[in-house]
């Protein structure tokens, strides 16, 4: 008996040349793949309930890049209000330049900071004009988004020229800490 | 199947647009600044109430005074130790030593700890100049530690409210 060559045998005789080709080797992988659609559906729903849970009503708040904010646990949501942003020496009612706090520093001393009282006093006149006859008390709420090394002189200047301007109800903006006492 | 799976992708694909990566949150620190009289109502005086006045001057020590009125109650010194929290590219800073105090204090001399009563005590924090912005930061979360019932929900709410003094 003649010693043949190694090789594929089955199927070999089927005169047509495509399955000549698949079975001997020689056929290219198909172009069609198929899908676990189970893996795929629990993909999607696990990347569903992620986002779901970590969906935010109060939408992104613009953060100055100049400003690092310090971090809390003990914090309440964010409300719409005028923003007072606080970063090196300069002052900014939400993005306007309102100021330097530059003149504070060299003084020593706390000090009414003049643009910023005028713009938020404009600010309150505005919202008199608009929304005062609704019979709605105006809710004097200003956030200060102040940098985490900001000395304390420069921070009291600002808060009381938002009081004086008819801020009184400030609140500081922070960073979230995660709560020791929820478990996580 | 494929509608099912065309509702994943559209959820999917809202909530990667409207997902909010930066959590920010806030901390009142109200100015307490007192309303216009009204004319029209009298005014009956009422006697003060007691409240927590939180001294940060000297750098070894926080001074907790409850004063009715001008009448100093009571004075507690506590350590400052203020211990560091790497919270990625910021340290945080915490003062659990204050945060307890203040808790056992309220536990003690709070006046407004029924579920039901919507006043809150009030505390002020008083500071330095040079203090850095984050230290007060960290003490007005060390004063909001104490939480309380409010109304007949499961809803706790801090025990005080602070105001931030200038002076």
């Amino acid at each position: 008996m003649a010693i043949h060559e190694p090789g594929r045998r089955l199927m070999l005789s089927v005169p047509l040349k495509f399955v000549q080709k698949r079975v001997g080797g020689g056929g290219h992988r198909g172009v069609s793949a198929s899908l676990n659609l189970t893996s795929m559906i629990d993909f999607l729903v696990v990347t569903v309930v992620f986002l779901l849970m970590t969906f935010s009503a109060s939408g992104e708040i613009p953060v100055d890049k100049n400003v690092k904010l310090p971090k809390a646990e003990n914090t309440v949501d964010m409300v719409d209000a005028p923003m007072i942003s606080v970063n090196g020496s300069q002052v900014l009612v939400d993005g306007t330049a309102a100021g330097s706090t530059r003149a504070i520093e060299d003084a020593g001393r706390m000090q009414r900071i003049d643009e910023l009282f005028n713009i938020l006093k404009a600010k309150r006149e505005l919202w008199r004009a608009t929304q005062g006859g609704s019979g709605r008390p105006f809710p004097g709420v200003c956030i200060l988004q102040v940098d985490q090394m900001v000395p304390a002189l420069v921070v009291k200047s600002v808060f009381q020229t938002a009081a004086f301007a008819g801020y009184p109800n400030v609140s500081f903006m922070v960073g979230q800490l995660p709560r020791s006492d929820r478990p996580q | 199947m494929i509608p099912m799976i065309d509702l994943l992708v559209c959820c999917i694909a809202f909530l990667l647009i409207t997902a909010v990566w930066s959590h920010m949150a806030r901390m009142n620190a109200d100015a307490q600044v007192p309303g216009p009289p009204n004319p029209e109502k009298e005014l009956n005086p009422q006697p003060p109430e007691k409240m927590l006045h939180v001294e940060m001057r000297q750098d070894d020590k926080f001074t907790l005074i409850w004063k009715q009125g001008p009448t100093v109650v009571n004075s507690i010194d506590v350590p400052r130790h203020a211990i560091e929290v790497e919270q990625g590219p910021v340290t945080a800073i915490r003062f659990p030593e204050l945060a307890a105090k203040v808790s056992e204090e309220w536990k003690a001399n709070g006046s407004h700890r029924d579920a039901s009563d919507k006043k809150l005590d009030q505390a002020v924090l008083h500071t330095d100049n040079k203090t850095v912005f984050k230290e007060i930061i960290a003490v007005i979360d060390a004063i909001y530690t104490p939480k309380r019932d409010f109304g007949g929900a499961s809803k706790q709410i801090p025990a005080f409210n602070v105001t931030f003094s200038v002076n």
